[in-house]
């Protein structure tokens, strides 16, 4: 008897037809079909920063009626570069040397701001107690690479430096973010670990985006299906990377599953969905971690599209996922 | 995401694009076999407040928040709260935790989380004794004209097996009812006045319902001014079903129906009588199923071939008093 192993995933492998949403996902998708494609091209960028600046939270709610201070800082930017803004939001009860959440938004590296999914971080905050301080970090491609990272390591340097006035304990900071911000908290989990600081107590990476190749076999699954396909894969990484984008030089810190060392770095969560782009390499990127001898928890959430709790948050699923972070952060954190 | 979706229902054109959205959500959910949770969820997300599902004969209570998150409450509902039963006659509801007037997307949540709920019960919890299959199932089944696609999902819905045999059943002035046809063979016990269709694959089901017709055109009460078979099976007509396709309420009575006709008029017990001798094999036999003496036949017997013209003591003038019998049935009913 004979068998052939055919060789490790290469961007020639086939790929099934895409695993199914999740019934009531799957439902929540078919009402926002028409105002959120799939697939997302450079020409549309204007347009869907206007259509995303209408559903921004106004800082008036985000304080939860009172439960919440919020402070707008500006601190200095990255060196030669304009200063940044850091939303920093308190619990009002919360005491002093508390855990701080460093947020790094999503919307793929050209959309969104400080105030996106701010609103599950308020979540964590109330409910244990933390600090959120979160970046205004300039946009691709107006911005490309490095602006976005060294915009949110210098934010998280202040942080660090102030933690004291911000009450925050300076041994327990997490960075955290989704999708893009996703992304750019492991790129920052990298940064941290080989600048040698400042020091980060975990990394949250929801759905994360991490690999500018954007050639997994879920990557080519999910074309035009879902939310935030290859197309609009392309559209983000090109942003920031320009003509470098899938090319040999480009750096981890900006597509942290680039990174050739992935040992030393705080224990991550990971979670991502399994009908979504950043499957394969989001599922990679805690593999790896535990390759080199790292701390990784990772969830694939079954029948879930790119940010399914963000949009769909009632689905049971989604209670599910948010529910399993918050689990772990209290794990981490020892609360 | 969805909670700004729901105001944005809410908002919209009643008659144009919020029904269409709530008609999409809940189909979804349909097709993926979503469970009742996250059908009562839909309800009260798209409704903007709880929703609870109440089902005391299957033990089922299920309450959502306007949030998705189940919160059980065994107090009652209010009567004032708009509610949908999921049966004519059973105390089974779909409720929305506010009172009326309903708005258009009220009532349309209401109507599609209904009938999902009420499918998702019958497939997850077994058939209510109460509960009766939704009629308009029943009239897309038959419907020749439906799509084979809308026929074969009523049939699910219905529990037909849709690759196994059903038949169509007939009742005088009701609509149309359907039943699965048991593997042994073994036909469910039907009572009352009914004409039973042929078993057929369930797309055939429209035959079988115009049979069941044409049968149901051969039953009579079963009392003595209107006897004859409550029950026909259209398999068993034979060649007589031809008859029911050129007799009907506007057709000329061939002579020998009149001479039943005023047969009939001349004595309470003629028509009993002629029924009796016509299906059965003696006179003996006759007398049984009439509960008279065999000489009482006898008398009544002569009497009503004087009245008749004919003799029915031989097969030829049985088959034209059977004949005759049949036509006047026929000629009671509507082709």
């Amino acid at each position: 008897m004979t068998a052939t192993i055919e060789s490790a995933s290469t961007s020639q492998d086939r790929v099934g037809p895409p695993p199914p949403f999740d019934p009531e996902l799957a439902a929540a998708l078919a009402l926002v079909a028409d105002m959120l494609p799939s697939a997302i091209v450079p020409e549309m960028i204007p347009a869907m920063r206007e259509g995303l600046a209408v559903l921004d939270v106004p800082l008036s709610e985000l304080t939860r009626d009172g439960a919440v201070t919020i402070e707008e800082r500006q601190v200095p930017g990255p060196v030669g570069e304009p200063d940044i803004s850091l939303l920093i939001c308190r619990p009002a009860n919360a005491g002093t040397g508390r855990p701080a959440i460093y947020h790094t938004h999503g919307g793929g590296m050209i959309l969104g701001n400080s105030r996106t999914g701010l609103e599950d971080l308020l979540d964590w905050a109330l409910e244990l107690g933390l600090v959120v301080v979160s970046v205004e970090y300039r946009l691709a491609p107006e911005h490309p690479d490095p602006a976005p990272i060294e915009d949110c390591y210098a934010g998280l340097v202040w942080t660090a430096e102030h933690a004291d006035e911000l009450g925050i304990d300076p041994d327990q900071i997490i960075v955290a973010g989704t999708s893009a911000g996703g992304g750019l908290a492991a790129g920052l989990a990298l940064l941290a670990r080989d600048r040698r600081g400042p020091a980060l107590a975990a990394q949250v990476l929801m759905c994360p985006m991490l690999d500018d190749r954007n050639d997994t076999p879920s990557s080519r699954q999910m074309a035009g299906r879902g939310v935030w396909d290859s197309t609009a894969n392309t559209t983000g990484w090109t942003a920031l990377l320009g003509d470098a984008c899938g090319g040999p030089d480009v750096s981890p810190y900006a597509a942290p599953a680039r990174a050739v060392d992935l040992s030393g770095l705080p224990p991550a969560f990971v979670d991502v969905g399994s009908a979504e782009t950043f499957r394969d390499e989001d599922v990679a990127y805690a593999t790896r971690i535990w390759q080199a001898g790292g701390v990784a928890e990772l969830h694939v959430w079954p029948g879930g599209f790119h940010g399914f709790d963000t949009l769909a948050p009632q689905a049971a699923i989604s209670q599910e996922a948010k529910a399993a972070r918050v689990r772990w952060l209290r794990r981490q954190l020892g609360l | 995401m969805v909670k700004e979706l729901a105001g944005r229902l809410a908002a919209l054109d009643p008659d144009a694009g919020a029904a269409v959205q709530v008609i999409a959500y809940f189909d979804r959910l349909v097709d993926g076999r979503a469970g009742l949770e996250a059908i009562v969820r839909g309800a009260a997300v798209l409704a903007g407040c709880p929703a609870r599902l109440i089902d005391d004969e299957r033990r089922v209570r299920i309450r959502m928040t306007a949030s998705g998150v189940r919160q059980d409450d065994s107090s009652a509902p209010d009567p004032q709260w708009l509610h949908r039963p999921l049966s004519a006659d059973g105390p089974s509801a779909l409720w929305l935790e506010r009172p009326g007037p309903a708005g258009p997307v009220d009532l349309m949540v209401l109507e599609r989380a209904g009938n999902a709920a009420r499918g998702a019960l019958e497939r997850t919890r077994g058939r209510a004794a109460a509960s009766s299959p939704d009629p308009a199932f029943v009239e897309t089944v038959v419907d020749a004209a439906a799509p084979v696609d809308a026929r074969l999902h009523a049939a699910r819905r219905l529990g037909l097996p849709v690759d196994g045999r059903a038949r169509a059943l007939a009742r005088p002035g009701g609509p149309a009812t359907v039943h699965a046809v048991p593997p042994a063979g073994a036909s469910a016990a039907v009572t009352g006045r009914a004409g039973l269709g042929p078993a057929v694959a369930v797309l055939d089901l429209p035959s079988s319902w115009a049979d069941a017709r044409t049968a149901l055109r051969f039953t009579a009460d079963g009392t003595e001014q209107d006897p004859g078979p409550r029950i026909v099976d259209f398999a068993d007509l034979g060649g007589l079903a031809l008859l029911a396709a050129t007799v009907g309420v506007g057709t000329e009575p061939v002579p020998d129906v009149r001479r039943v006709e005023r047969a009939a008029a001349a004595a309470p017990w003629v028509l009993a009588t002629l029924d009796a001798i016509a299906t059965t094999a003696s006179l003996r036999a006759a007398a049984t199923a009439l509960t008279v003496h065999h000489s009482t036949v006898q008398e009544r017997l002569t009497h009503a071939e004087h009245l008749l013209g004919w003799s029915v003591h031989d097969p030829q003038g049985r088959l034209r008093l059977q004949l005759a019998l049949v036509l006047r049935r026929l000629h009671r009913s509507a082709r």
